[in-house]
């Protein structure tokens, strides 16, 4: 029985299926916010969906260079880790597993799909996914390091490793947002899950404009399609975490009333920190990337963890 | 069901990608407005794709100048299936002022089939929408021909 | 590194404004006036004189000639994926059959995107003839297939079977004093004629004039392109080719 509800939560809630929906939902939102913010029409808030299907119903195409194995497999690897990833992160309060140290785990678990695209990339043999993985690379180390101070300073603050607890001390005394020493680590998160999901001032590794979308060059039908959800769910599962770390303990009691509740959450903070900056910005360079996040970002996470190491 | 699904999200997320075969840049600045603001091709799930791998709609300009005939090649055998061929403006289809001369080695059809013509020279940006929505609908009856 | 989002008040600004969009496919738009798109042909107003064909630089327009009973059939054909859409053909056509309209929805399969028109010419029946320059010598006669020539070289006189030429124009390119040519008919008006001057009007080259007064018509005819306008024109059958 027990392991009979593991699986349905890691297929159904709040596993596979809820973070592709929510994911694919959240992208379309992002999609159609960004086309009002130019004055367009755009998409419909569906159109997310639209593309998944159509792309399950390509021809794949397998390079000739290709390694067929790992060329197929990795983007199902990191569509899994995301799902386990979610099942980590309590929405109100609630998350599928818990344990003592989640925050280690999470952080673990969130680099899988940046290396899965790296892997990807490298086993379909195209030099423009060679120069799109060394980006890729680039840009996770540039986001690592910030990333790891933001979940240390929220942990240092709480007390403790464990999402559970976050999500406890947040409900009793109030969100971490509000709390001023965690206000600079709550900038860093937001600046860090941008670069995280790959979204466009910090995609240096998809450009599409000057290297054909990188390490995806040579994806088509069903593997793009699930790199394309990949991406749609990582958007989600950050934001969801974001939610987790700054915004918890915002509850209505009602379990449905409370998943809209932090999709909301997580479509405010998404629109706040991806659409607006891909409205705003034009793509910075490979070395822009490093550069601001080791100064900038990390800076900010720094305070954040300096002031809670202090106690302030 | 699942088909089906497959079928009309086809007709309704048309990625494009464009070649270029020696167009005179008319053409490519028309394609380009089609996806400005005022058009906003987006509302059809038009996205420009980067690689021709991603592509559904490949759209053509250009005569098919020696040069080009064959990166072109080469590029149109590398779009995935269902794919539609869409060649705009005047050149791909006839060469138009460029027929018979040395360097050009058109029309378009002599290498591919051509599912959508759309004429003008250059195309209005409201031609262009209304060639990638019929290219979308013809896409869609290839994903079902695809299907069975 | 700087920091600095000049779009930043556009970006939010834009958010409660209406789009700027034109939905096209919802909404038809007109085109622009003068905008050149789809060719329209008029046959009915068609002479026939190929001065399109002439202008055209992409050489989108073509004509063929199918000769029928009294006459030819010509079609003209207006490709328009061949097309620069330049209206020169337009600003040549003397007719104004020609017109590049503000049509600019032109999408679909490549046969499909064609003006094609179809229309019916009598053909004029002409006779060869001869002027003053004539010696008779016979060259003409004994190269005619028909033998509809006769020549009487004493008599100085040189006639033609009107039913027996078949107007091949053997004799006129065997001729060594080139005086033979083939006399193209004229209009003529004959009985019945109330001078009522719609065949001046309907004259595209101005070739008629008719002057009522004095119950005189005449014709021009090195202006005559021979397009039978008048001819279809008047009201009292009166006139003929």
């Amino acid at each position: 029985m027990e392991i009979l509800f593991a699986i349905l939560r890691i297929l159904f809630f709040p596993g596979l299926l809820f973070v592709a929906v929510g994911g694919l939902l959240l992208s379309g939102i992002d999609r159609k916010v960004l086309s009002r913010m130019q004055r367009r029409v755009g998409p419909p808030i569906v159109q997310p969906f639209y593309d998944f299907f159509k792309l399950m119903g390509k021809e794949t195409i397998i390079p000739h260079h290709a390694n067929r194995t790992v060329y197929l497999w990795a983007p199902v690897v990191g569509m899994v880790s995301l799902a386990v990833t979610m099942l980590f992160i309590p929405i109100c309060g609630f998350s599928a597993f818990s344990g003592t140290a989640d925050l280690l785990v999470v952080l673990y678990l969130l680099t899988i799909p940046a290396v899965c695209l790296i892997v990807g990339g490298s086993a379909s043999g195209s030099p423009f996914a060679g120069v799109g993985i060394s980006r890729e690379m680039v840009a996770m180390m540039s986001y690592e390091l910030p990333l790891v101070l933001v979940l240390l300073s929220v942990a240092r603050q709480v007390g403790s490793l464990s999402l559970q607890d976050i999500a406890a001390y947040q409900a009793a005394n109030g969100c971490l947002l509000f709390h001023w020493s965690m206000i600079p680590a709550a900038l860093a998160m937001l600046l860090v899950i941008p670069a995280e999901a790959g979204c466009h001032p910090f995609d240096v590794a998809e450009a599409e404009t000057e290297i054909c979308e990188g390490p995806l060059a040579e994806y088509s039908g069903a593997p793009l399609g699930v790199f394309k959800l990949n991406h749609a769910m990582k958007l989600f599962v950050l934001t969801a975490l974001f939610c987790a770390l700054f915004l918890g303990g915002i509850t209505s009691g009602i379990a449905p009333v409370d998943v809209l509740i932090v999709f909301a959450l997580c479509a405010v903070v998404m629109i706040v920190c991806v659409t607006l900056l891909h409205g705003i910005c034009a793509r910075l360079r490979v070395e822009q990337v490093f550069k601001f996040y080791w100064t900038v970002v990390t800076g900010l996470a720094l305070v954040s963890l300096i002031l809670a190491w202090f106690g302030l | 069901m699942f088909k089906k699904l497959i079928a009309e999200s086809a007709a309704k997320s048309p990625w494009v990608y464009h070649i270029n075969t020696g167009s005179c840049n008319g053409c490519d600045i028309e394609l380009v407005a089609a996806v400005t603001p005022r058009f906003d091709a987006e509302r059809f799930g038009v996205k420009l794709a980067g690689t021709p791998r991603h592509a559904d709609i490949v759209v053509v300009t250009g005569p098919v100048t020696a040069q080009s005939k064959e990166r072109l090649i080469r590029t149109l055998e590398q779009v995935p299936e269902p794919r539609v061929i869409v060649a705009m403006g005047s050149c791909p289809n006839s060469c138009n002022v460029f027929k018979n001369s040395y360097a050009v080695e058109g029309p378009l059809d002599k290498y591919c089939h051509v599912d959508v013509t759309i004429a003008g020279c250059t195309p209005k940006p409201e031609a262009v929408l209304a060639g990638i929505v019929q290219a979308a609908e013809i896409l869609k009856q290839k994903r079902r021909d695809m299907a069975k | 590194m700087s920091f600095s989002f000049p779009y930043l008040k556009y970006a939010l600004g834009n958010l409660t404004k209406k789009t700027s969009c034109d939905m096209y496919p919802v909404v038809k738009k007109e085109a622009a006036a003068h905008y050149r798109g789809r060719i329209a042909y008029d046959s009915t107003k068609c002479v026939n004189c190929g001065m399109c064909m002439k202008v055209c630089s992409p050489g989108a327009i073509t004509r063929t000639e199918e000769p029928v009973e009294g006459g030819k059939q010509i079609t003209y054909r207006f490709d328009l994926t061949s097309c620069t859409f330049c209206a020169m053909c337009q600003d040549f056509c003397s007719e104004k059959a020609i017109t590049l309209t503000g049509d600019y929805e032109m999408v679909g399969r490549a046969e499909e995107l064609v003006t094609e028109e179809t229309y019916f010419k009598a053909m004029p029946a002409g006779l060869p003839g001869i002027s003053d320059d004539c010696v008779f010598c016979g060259l003409c006669a004994k190269n005619c297939p028909e033998e509809a020539i006769t020549v009487d070289r004493p008599n100085k006189s040189w006639t033609v079977d009107e039913d027996k030429c078949i107007k091949c124009g053997k004799c006129v390119s065997k001729c060594p004093k080139k005086c033979l040519s083939f006399q193209m008919p004229q209009v003529k008006c004959g009985e019945g004629c109330v001078f009522c001057g719609l065949c001046a009007k309907n004259c595209p080259e101005e070739a008629i004039t008719v002057d009522r007064p004095n119950k005189s018509w005449t014709v021009d005819t090195d202006k005559c392109v021979l397009c039978g306008k008048c001819v279809s024109k008047c009201p009292k059958k009166c006139l003929k080719l």
